[in-house]
């Protein structure tokens, strides 16, 4: 049994959630349910829970308020159920938390608890919240952590700037760091690629995505693009003039 | 000689005491030179021309009166006839030569007893045009066959008053050879100091003919006239020196027309006019220039009145009108020097010809003077015009200091020439600048009006893509304010979405039902309005109920509303942008939900005519208020909610598309009142 709270400022949110829980999700019993932050952070104090459902928008704050709130250790795993807000999105991706949107269909709601439970289960790090958080408070994006859940089960935290490109391999997308060191990645090229948009990054062919800080020069001639860390690269020609117009124009 | 000297001066003693009518010669008769004085008889014929026959037959005296030594003016023609008779008592022929100087006309006869008499020889100045041999003319040989007498007639006739000396004398052959050669060398001096003077004048001439050639001044052509009569003249001087080689020998009556008519000429008639000219009075002294003109004119008028009285032999009448000339023009000459020198200091060129006039002048002057006292005054008046030495260097000078002047002049001129030269050079230089200075101009002037022109052009384009900005402007705004009601709140729809997932999974299906009609119409709504700019205050008032009526149902109830219409609007005619007030009013729905020490929340919406042409909108809520919801909601500046910058930036852009003047007064509550909280909204619309 997974012990859970709902901390959400509307009723009828909080009525839906426990609903379907109750209806699709028998291993989750709700312990209690709170209607803003304060209140949250007090449940979650009262009850330690194992799963806690979090709206981002309340009254008093957000839902990382509520996690900051129960720092330095939060010994629960989170998921954030919200109706509209894309200004969150790209953090909480970036920290791979999982996020539900309003209104709540059974196959998001499924994936999530799945997720969660093996992670409940199999005590995974809880290292995701203190990225989201430590992402949430800095403005820079390029400067970020991702958290990447590999293939092999681990979860990787590593800062963005040491990201040299990623590359597609079948459903999944390796990403090649400056150490030298690379991480098959469990979700698609294309899912980081959208992540990345507002990010100095640029797919050089239909396979890899470069991050433009991190090249040490072109061969035009050649069509090929040598990054600092020696990797040399294929581009086409029209992209490679594409990226030189994007690098002078930065 | 000294016996000579005795005999001869023995003859003229007896001469003189004892005149006789026959010389006779016998075999001692070796007399070189005999004055015949005593032995001549003498007929003056009174301009009675009676024939040779009747002359011969009238009575001859001796009239010892009649000769002398000396050139003389004798006041009248003298016509007169000498007779010599020699009875050569020798048993040798006598031949011997009789000279009585050199006259006009001369005719020598000679009669044998009871013969007619019979011409031998005539010559004289104004008839003889022979070469040089006719010197030897005027010694008339006499012939005397041994034993016997012969009367010998000398008729002379002296046209001219001036009479050469006439003294008759008996010469031998070698007597007269002496006399020949002693009067050649003597008259040698003089015509040898005359050839020298028409060189340099013909020097002076060629000079002057040079530079009228090179320069055309009227001036040197005076000068050469002037030159030239002087040297006709002096050449014609030449014919009256005995035993000398002359040129105009085959005219013997060209040197009386050009006598006193060549001196008129020279010394007054050119030399006035060289002076109207050289001096260039007409501008400098137009007095002078006038007295000048009218000086030459007279003289001009002289000169043919002189060839006239000449032409009809009235030989001494130049003479006359030559000697009232000269002393007629002493004194104002003089005075037209000091006015002239008065005024050299400003023209140098005065000076030159005062020194030369001045030379002259004092030349003729003391040349009268060295006339007089041999001559005594008459026959110094007819002599004034002979050439002494003295005259000949007055005449030299005066030529020189012309000629001197006239280079002066040439060098006035050239310098004169220069500087014009200059002048016209600095003129064209200054020419030159001028039209460099308004080439510079000009071409300033295009580049000006070019520039302006492209600013202009440029100001044109500006203000073209200034519209167009503006155009863009307001479509972008357009747009924007699409963008801003398209979006208007997502999160309000997704969570009426998700009460209405609540109220099926519920089976509460007529809550269901209610619910999912409202927000159709309000979707519906909300898609209609975002496509136009206004609507209808009654669409609003519609929209608002139903949009207030979704949120209360939202949070149960815990909410309250209240839309307040002042009756006078019109509200089915009154229009207002759309989507004007749904903001604001959602905030106030969110604030006022969350104020801890109200239960329930109450929203308020006034709509008031404040003025014939003013829409008053007020928006209160009693929630925390502004400042505290701000100061509590401490989220990282990059996160801030901009849902109020937003509503602000509405009122901007819908300002600056209608151009109206909407204006915007957000007031919290508690600045007021302490006791009281939330906030109020108050929203102007100036109505069209």
């Amino acid at each position: 049994m997974i012990k859970a709270i709902i901390i959400d400022d509307e009723r009828n949110s909080r009525d839906i959630i426990a609903l379907m829980l109750g209806k699709y999700c028998p291993e989750i019993t709700i312990a209690d349910t709170a209607t803003d932050c304060a209140d949250g952070i007090e449940k979650i104090k009262q009850h330690l829970p194992q799963l806690v459902f979090l709206d981002l928008e309340m009254p008093d704050g957000t839902g990382f308020d509520v996690l900051a709130g129960t720092l330095p250790e939060i010994p629960f795993e989170a998921v954030f159920v919200t109706a509209f807000e894309k200004k969150f999105l790209h953090v909480i991706r970036f920290s791979d938390v999982e996020l539900i949107l309003k209104p709540i269909d059974k196959e998001s709601l499924l994936q999530a608890v799945a997720l969660v439970t093996e992670r409940i289960n199999t005590g995974s790090s809880k290292d995701r919240y203190r990225v989201l958080l430590e992402n949430f408070n800095n403005s820079r994006p390029a400067a970020w952590q991702l958290l990447i859940p590999a293939t092999n089960g681990q979860a990787y935290t590593i800062n963005i700037p040491a990201i040299e490109y990623l590359e597609t391999q079948a459903d999944n997308c390796i990403f090649h760091l400056n150490t030298g060191k690379h991480i098959t990645a469990v979700a698609s090229f294309r899912y980081y690629a959208d992540l990345f948009t507002s990010l100095q990054f640029y797919q050089i062919n239909n396979n890899q995505m470069i991050q433009i800080s991190n090249i040490s020069h072109m061969d035009g001639s050649a069509g090929k693009v040598v990054l600092k860390g020696g990797s040399v690269l294929d581009i086409t020609e029209r992209r490679q003039r594409d990226l030189l117009q994007r690098m002078t124009h930065h | 000689m000294l016996l000579l000297y005795c005999y001869t001066a023995e003859s003229f003693a007896t001469a003189d005491r004892t005149p006789v009518d026959t010389l006779i010669t016998d075999n001692s008769f070796a007399s070189a030179e005999l004055d015949l004085r005593p032995y001549i008889q003498v007929l003056t014929d009174d301009q009675q021309h009676g024939s040779l026959a009747q002359i011969v037959a009238m009575p001859f005296t001796h009239q010892p009166g009649i000769f002398h030594p000396n050139p003389k003016n004798n006041g009248r023609v003298n016509n007169c006839w000498l007779r010599l008779t020699i009875s050569n008592k020798s048993n040798k022929a006598l031949s011997a030569y009789l000279f009585s100087g050199w006259h006009d006309f001369m005719y020598w006869y000679v009669q044998a007893p009871q013969d007619a008499p019979r011409l031998l020889m005539q010559t004289g100045l104004m008839l003889d045009d022979g070469g040089e041999e006719r010197w030897s003319h005027y010694a008339f040989h006499a012939q005397v066959p041994p034993g016997e007498v012969r009367t010998f007639y000398l008729h002379i006739i002296n046209k001219s008053y001036n009479e050469n000396a006439l003294m008759p004398t008996l010469f031998s052959t070698e007597g007269y050879s002496a006399f020949r050669d002693q009067q050649l060398n003597g008259y040698r001096q003089e015509a040898v100091v005359i050839q020298v003077l028409l060189g340099m004048l013909l020097v002076f001439f060629s000079i002057s003919v040079i530079n009228y050639i090179q320069l055309p001044d009227r001036s040197y052509i005076y000068f050469a006239a002037y030159v030239l009569g002087l040297i006709l003249f002096f050449a014609l001087r030449l014919e009256d020196k005995p035993y000398q080689l002359s040129f105009f020998h085959r005219w013997p009556m060209l040197k009386y027309y050009w006598d006193i008519p060549g001196l008129l000429f020279c010394f007054y008639l050119m030399y006035l006019l060289f002076g109207n000219a050289f001096l260039n009075l007409t501008e400098r002294y137009p007095f002078m220039e006038r007295v000048f003109t009218w000086v030459a004119a007279v003289v001009g008028g002289l000169i043919i009145l002189c060839m006239y009285l000449i032409a009809i032999e009235q030989y001494h009448m130049p003479t006359i009108i030559y000697s009232y000339v000269y002393f007629v023009t002493l004194v104002p000459l003089l005075a037209v020097f000091v006015a002239l020198a008065r005024r050299s200091r400003h023209h140098p060129l005065v000076r030159f010809f005062l020194y030369g006039s001045v030379c002259l002048y004092l030349a003729c002057f003391g040349s009268f003077l060295m006339h007089v006292r041999p001559l005594g005054l008459l026959s110094a008046l007819g002599e004034l015009a002979a050439p002494t030495i003295l005259l000949i260097g007055g005449v030299m000078l005066q030529a020189m200091f012309f000629l001197a002047g006239l280079s002066y002049r040439n060098k006035l001129v050239h310098l004169e020439r220069t500087r014009t030269q200059e002048l016209l050079i600095k003129q064209l230089n200054k020419n030159k600048e001028l039209q460099r200075k308004l080439n510079e101009q000009l071409e300033e002037l295009v580049k000006e009006q070019t520039t302006e022109i492209l600013r202009k052009k440029q100001e044109l384009e500006e203000q073209r893509k200034k519209q167009l900005e503006t155009e863009y402007d307001k479509k972008l705004t357009e747009i924007e304010l699409k963008a801003i009601r398209a979006q208007i709140n997502p999160h309000f729809i997704f969570n009426c979405l998700n009460s209405i997932q609540l109220f099926v999974m519920q089976r509460d299906y007529e809550y269901a039902q209610k619910y999912l009609s409202d927000f159709s119409y309000l979707i519906r709504k909300t898609l209609d309005f975002s496509r136009r700019n206004f609507i209808s205050l009654a669409d609003e008032i519609t929209y608002l109920n139903t949009y207030l009526g979704l949120e209360k149902m939202r949070f149960e109830n815990r909410m309250e509303y209240e839309i307040v219409v002042d009756p006078v609007i019109a509200t089915a005619e009154l229009e207002i942008p759309a989507m004007l007030l749904q903001p604001y009013v959602e905030n106030a729905v969110k604030h006022g939900m969350t104020n801890p020490k109200q239960p329930t929340g109450k929203l308020s919406i006034y709509f008031n005519q404040v003025a014939s042409d003013m829409l008053e909108c007020v928006i209160a809520d009693n929630g925390i208020g502004i400042a505290r919801s701000k100061s509590l909601r401490m989220l990282p500046k990059h996160h801030q909610s901009s849902g109020m910058e937003i509503s602000q930036n509405r009122a901007e852009l819908l300002n600056k598309m209608y151009n109206t003047e909407i204006h915007i007064e957000i007031i919290d509550r508690s600045s007021e009142d302490e006791s009281d909280s939330g906030t109020i909204v108050k929203i102007l619309i100036p109505q069209l």
